[in-house]
C-alpha cells in the first residue's frame, strides 16, 4: 500500500518541502544555480510537482497541472521521493534499476543531489510536527 | 522499514568491499576477435538479421580504404550495403545524427554497421534509435528511457541490428549500453543510457587500428586505462566489473607502450589493446571523468588526453580517503607493477607517479594549460565537474573547493 492516500497528502508533505526550499535563504540560491525547470512526476498516487530553479529569478513550486516548461522531468514512485527525502535512496542506484526515469540534461538535476543533505532532517522534522511518524516508520 | 537515521544511505555510504546491497552488471554484445575478421563482416551481420546495412563512419577513415575492404567483406558475405554515411565529425551532434537517420531510412536500410572511434559509434547507436523508435536524436536522451513494453515498465523494445568495428582502442562503445553526442541547440551533452543500445556485436579484429596516429593511439589507450581504474575504484564498482578492470590493466601494461610505438607493425599489442579497451568499458566511473567532460565541453581537449592529465590528480586525491579506497589502488598498483605499499598517500603519490611518467612517455602532455585551458576558465570547469552526475560515484565526494584544488594541480 503506497505511503500517501492521494495527490493532496504528497502536496502537503513533499510539496511543502519545495516550497520552504524555495524560500530557504541558505539553500534556495543554491539550488537557483541548477538554472533549470524540474518536473517531478509522481505515481501511486498520481501528483505533479514543477520546480522553477532559475538565477537571479524567485523560486516558484507549482502542484499539478502548470503553465511552466520543465527541461528536465523526474519520474518515480511517490513512495520512492517520499525515502528519498527521508535519505534512504541511493539515487545513481534508483536510476539504474529504473525506480527513478530521468528526462532531459540529468547533470543539471545530479549536481543539485550533493546539497540536499541538510534537507532530509527538515523533512522528517515537518512529518514529526504533523505527527505523521507513521510516515517515517512505514519508509 | 525503521532504523536508525542514515544521511549516507542517499549517497552510496562508502562499502568498497564484500557483498553489495545492490548492484547490476549487463554485458549484451557478442564479441569476436581476431586476425582477419573484416572479410567475414557480412557472413557475421548476417547471423544478426540484417540483410541490408547501412555504414556510418567519418571521411578520415574512409581514405585510409579500411571502408572499401569492410564493403567487401559486407558483400561477400550475402549482404547489401544499403548506403554509407561518412559525414560524423570528431564531435558528432544531434543535428547529425537525425540526419544519418533520415537517410538510413530513405535508402530502406534494415541495420547498422559503424566502423569508426567513440564518435562514428555513438552516432550510428542514436541514430539507430531514431530510426527504430522515429522522433528526434533530442527526444531519444535520458537514462533508461527508451520504448518499453507493458506500458513502459516491461521488457525494452529491440533497435535495429547495430555491428560495430572500432578503429580506436579506448571508448569502448562497442560493447556499451551508452551514446553521448552535443546538443548544439541546449548547449548540452546528450546522454542516453538504455539495455537496447548494447550493439549486437562488437568485431574486434587489428586491422581496423593499423593506420591509428600515434598520438590518437596513446591519448585513446590512456581512455581505456581510466575506464578500468575508475570503474575499479568507483563507489558503483561490482565484482564483474572488477574482473573485467584487472584484465583490462594486464593487458594495457603489456601492450599499450607498444602499440603506440609499433602501432602498424605490432598486430598482437594493437589487438590486445583492443580487447583491453572493450573489457574495461563502464558507465560506473568517477571524478576524473567529470573533470574530463567540461574540458571537452568548453575547452575541446580530447578525451583521452583529459583523462590522462587529470587521471593522477584524482588519484591522489582520492588515495586519501581511507584504507577502503587505498586497497583498491593497491591492486591497480599491483596489476600494473608499481610499488603498492605505505600508507593511502604513498600508493597515491606512487600511482598517480607512475602514470604520469607513461603518460610523458607516450609523447602526450601532461598539463591542461598545454592544451588550451585558461586559468581563468576553472570557475566554469568547477560548475561543470560538479554538475557532471558521475561525480556522485567517486568514492571520495568532491567539494567545489576540492575540484578547484584538482584543476589548479591539473593546469
Amino acid at each position: 500500500m503506497a505511503y500517501f492516500k492521494d495527490a493532496d497528502e504528497v502536496y502537503r508533505f513533499i510539496g511543502k518541502l519545495f516550497e520552504d526550499l524555495a524560500d530557504d535563504e541558505e539553500l534556495a540560491p543554491k539550488f537557483r544555480k541548477a538554472d533549470t525547470v524540474v518536473q517531478y512526476s509522481y505515481r501511486d498516487p498520481d501528483s505533479t510537482i514543477t520546480v522553477q530553479l532559475l538565477e537571479g529569478e524567485d523560486g516558484r513550486v507549482d502542484f499539478g497541472e502548470t503553465d511552466l516548461e520543465p527541461e528536465v522531468v523526474m519520474s518515480m514512485d511517490a513512495d520512492t521521493a517520499h525515502r528519498f527525502w527521508l535519505g534512504k535512496v541511493n539515487v545513481t542506484v534508483a536510476l539504474a534499476r529504473g525506480q527513478m526515469k530521468a528526462k532531459g540534461p540529468v547533470a543539471k538535476i545530479l549536481k543539485l543531489v550533493p546539497l540536499v543533505k541538510p534537507v532530509f532532517p527538515k523533512y522528517r522534522a515537518m512529518l514529526e510536527e504533523a505527527g505523521r511518524e507513521d510516515l517515517i516508520e512505514a519508509a | 522499514m525503521t532504523g536508525s537515521f542514515d544521511v549516507g544511505e542517499a549517497f552510496g555510504a562508502r562499502r568498497m568491499a564484500g557483498f553489495k546491497d545492490f548492484f547490476q552488471h549487463a554485458s549484451a554484445t557478442r564479441v569476436v576477435a581476431g586476425r582477419d575478421l573484416l572479410s567475414s563482416t557480412g557472413f557475421e551481420l548476417g547471423k544478426e538479421g540484417a540483410h541490408r546495412v547501412w555504414l556510418v563512419t567519418d571521411k578520415v577513415i574512409r581514405e585510409t580504404g579500411l571502408v572499401d575492404r569492410v564493403e567487401a567483406g559486407v558483400t561477400d558475405g550475402g549482404v547489401e550495403v544499403a548506403g554509407v554515411f561518412d559525414d560524423v565529425p570528431q564531435d558528432s551532434s544531434t543535428e547529425v545524427v537525425d540526419r544519418c537517420a533520415a537517410e538510413a531510412r530513405e535508402a530502406g536500410a534494415d541495420a547498422f554497421l559503424a566502423v569508426g572511434g567513440g564518435s562514428v559509434l555513438d552516432t550510428a547507436k542514436i541514430a539507430d534509435s531514431v530510426f527504430t523508435h522515429g522522433g528526434t536524436a533530442a527526444e531519444q536522451e535520458g537514462f533508461f528511457l527508451m520504448p518499453r513494453a507493458d506500458d513502459e515498465m516491461g521488457v525494452p523494445l529491440p533497435i535495429a541490428p547495430l555491428v560495430c568495428v572500432p578503429t580506436t582502442a579506448g571508448t569502448g562503445s562497442e560493447v556499451s549500453m551508452g551514446a553521448l553526442v552535443k546538443d548544439p541547440v541546449r548547449k548540452v551533452k546528450l546522454e542516453i543510457c538504455d539495455f537496447p543500445l548494447f550493439p549486437r556485436l562488437a568485431i574486434l579484429d587489428p586491422e581496423a587500428t593499423r593506420t591509428l596516429p600515434p598520438k590518437i593511439a596513446a591519448a585513446t589507450g590512456m581512455d581505456a586505462m581510466t575506464h578500468a581504474i575508475e570503474s575499479y575504484v568507483s563507489l558503483e564498482w561490482n565484482p564483474f566489473q572488477e574482473a573485467r578492470s584487472m584484465q583490462a590493466l594486464r593487458l594495457i601494461r603489456s601492450n599499450l607502450e607498444r602499440a603506440v610505438d609499433d602501432g602498424p607493425g605490432d598486430e598482437e599489442a594493437r589487438g590486445n589493446m583492443l580487447v583491453a579497451a572493450s573489457l574495461a568499458i563502464a558507465i560506473e566511473l568517477g571524478s576524473t571523468h567529470a573533470m574530463s567532460h567540461p574540458c571537452g565541453g568548453l575547452y575541446g581537449v580530447p578525451h583521452g588526453v583529459a583523462n590522462a592529465i587529470n587521471l593522477p590528480h584524482v588519484i591522489r586525491f582520492n588515495a586519501e580517503a581511507g584504507d577502503d579506497v587505498a586497497d583498491r589502488y593497491r591492486d591497480v598498483c599491483e596489476a600494473l607493477g608499481v610499488e603498492s605499499g605505505g600508507s593511502g598517500a604513498a600508493v597515491g603519490d606512487n600511482l598517480a607517479g607512475h602514470l604520469t611518467q607513461l603518460v610523458e612517455g607516450l609523447g602526450l602532455p601532461t598539463r591542461l594549460s598545454e592544451v588550451g585551458v585558461p586559468e581563468e576558465g576553472i570557475p566554469a570547469l568547477v560548475e561543470g565537474a560538479m554538475g557532471d552526475g558521475l561525480s556522485l560515484m567517486n568514492p571520495r565526494e568532491p567539494s567545489e573547493e576540492d575540484y578547484e584544488r584538482l584543476f589548479r594541480g591539473a593546469l
